[in-house]
């Protein structure tokens, strides 16, 4: 049942996590690369657009992690909560299977 | 209350329901935020939809969008009305006004700074600067 989407997982990898060797310290170092924001999110989120909305749910239905969508924290909130409000009108679905 | 709030109401009635009913509904509708002292701005028709889930057995529904604006009195009675109201399966209010000034104040917040850049790099940037407002145009849409 807990079967999170293999997708994701693999895609935090690759993106977030750059290992590298600091030389000085002689330990391993993360480096973390900063995304540019890969999605446009307007300014007012409308809770009715249910075409914008659906770029941020993936097949199974749920809500695409920030560090996915590479939004900003406060966009974030913005999307998620339109998409909370929309799945209440059955505009969107709370679970696909 | 002198404030003026703007709400957005949408509702899902069942989709078997005739378009006379949904008529008389809407005016009734219109009736109670009128005595409880708000107008409607806006009623939008988006009429029969699919729904995303079942809803009382129900895979179909008719949608309507209010816009309304009021104190904020008139919304309670309208949601004890469409509580009791069989036809309506769902609805919802939000609030949207507040939404809208931050929304507002953002796309303020960036015209300015888009138009200090184009003032900074000016010799060089007026050719630019209609494609820059052409694009912004576009991401407005």
């Amino acid at each position: 049942m807990d079967k999170k989407p293999k997708k994701y997982e693999e895609d935090d990898d690759k993106k977030e996590v750059e290992s590298g060797f600091d030389q000085k310290n002689e330990r391993p170092v993360r480096r973390y690369q900063r995304r540019r924001q890969s999605q446009f999110v307007p300014d007012y989120i409308d809770w009715k657009d249910v075409d914008f909305l659906r770029r941020f749910i993936p097949e199974r239905g749920k809500i695409m992690p920030r560090r996915i969508s590479g939004v900003a924290a406060k966009d974030q909130r913005r999307v998620e909560r339109a998409i909370k409000r929309a799945r209440i009108m059955a505009l969107i679905p709370f679970v696909t299977d | 209350m002198a404030e003026k709030r703007t709400y957005e109401m949408m509702y899902i009635a069942a989709a078997e329901t005739s378009d006379d009913d949904i008529a008389t509904l809407n005016e009734t509708i219109t009736n109670i935020i009128e005595t409880g002292g708000g107008s409607v701005v806006k009623m939008e028709d988006m009429g029969r939809r699919k729904l995303a889930y079942e809803i009382n057995k129900k895979n179909d529904g008719y949608y309507v969008l209010f816009e309304i604006e009021g104190s904020g009195q008139e919304i309670a009675e309208l949601e004890r009305r469409m509580r009791v109201n069989d036809t309506i399966m769902r609805y919802l209010t939000v609030r949207v006004d507040e939404e809208r000034k931050t929304a507002q104040k953002l796309t303020d917040k960036r015209e300015k700074r888009q138009s200090r850049n184009n003032e900074r790099n000016n010799g060089s940037a007026t050719i630019n600067q209609t494609e820059e407002t052409a694009a912004e145009a576009e991401d407005e849409e």
